[in-house]
């Protein structure tokens, strides 16, 4: 599925612009802007967190992403896309995710863009690992959807 | 033509705490002809056995794809092993 051009999605290694990309995505035949800005919390299950550290697969983590994007357009009428995740490590309160959607009205904008993020949480194979005072954990997370045939997957190029 | 080997050489990643129990992130693994995901998966587990415990709790892609454990392999697969994601 191609998105169109005008869409950012992006995996990074540094911050997050979150100025940049609502610019971005923001155009004069657009009413409304959702965004989802995910930040690194200072707390996790009653632990205080030191930092986190996200790795990816990373070409098949773009793709995912990509493939969402694509979703998105063929499903709301919106009109363009910034989603990111920064790998690597992140401190407190830095962005982890951010995820931008324009549309001419809200509630397309609105359905969009937690459609993006519900997605990303789901099938997008990033994992976080979880730095303590006394230790690290890889966090729990969701197991992404997997097709039952065997046909679905493709010969190596 | 296909060639006659018997044998067919993929590429095999391992993620998140399935990489720590490996080691390393990647190998190239020889498999026999027509072993499939989960043939490659208990072979993986008879090198490192910490990785059995997590069958039930992991997903495989191949060539970047999900794809299910009866997934025939050919020669120059890529195929990952993926722990519940939680990437956000």
């Amino acid at each position: 599925m191609a998105i169109p051009s005008t869409d950012i999605t992006l995996l990074v290694h540094e911050p997050i612009d979150p100025v940049a990309l609502a610019a971005y995505v923001r155009a004069h035949e657009d009413g409304a802007i959702v965004i989802f800005d995910g930040f690194v919390r200072d707390h996790s299950k009653n632990r205080r967190t030191l930092y986190l550290e996200y790795e990816a697969y990373e070409p098949m983590a773009l793709a995912k992403i990509q493939e969402i994007a694509a979703h998105l357009h063929q499903q709301f009428s919106i009109d363009r896309v910034a989603m990111v995740h920064r790998l690597g490590r992140l401190e407190i309160g830095e962005t982890s995710v951010y995820i931008a959607v324009s549309a001419a009205h809200r509630a397309a904008a609105f359905d969009a863009c937690r459609y993006a993020i519900d997605s990303l949480k789901r099938t997008v194979p990033i994992w976080k690992k979880e730095h303590f005072e006394d230790g690290s954990v890889w966090a729990d997370g969701e197991l992404p959807p997997v097709p039952s045939a065997t046909s679905a997957a493709k010969p190596a190029s | 033509m296909p060639s006659v080997s018997q044998s067919v050489r993929v590429k095999v990643l391992f993620f998140g705490r399935l990489k720590d129990i490996a080691g390393s992130p990647q190998e190239s693994i020889e498999l026999p002809a027509q072993a499939n995901i989960e043939s490659l998966f208990a072979y993986c587990a008879t090198r490192y056995p910490e990785l059995r415990q997590y069958r039930s709790s992991l997903v495989a892609s191949c060539n970047q794809e999900f794809a299910s454990w009866n997934t025939v392999l050919h020669a120059g697969d890529e195929v990952a092993f993926l722990p519940p994601v939680s990437g956000g």
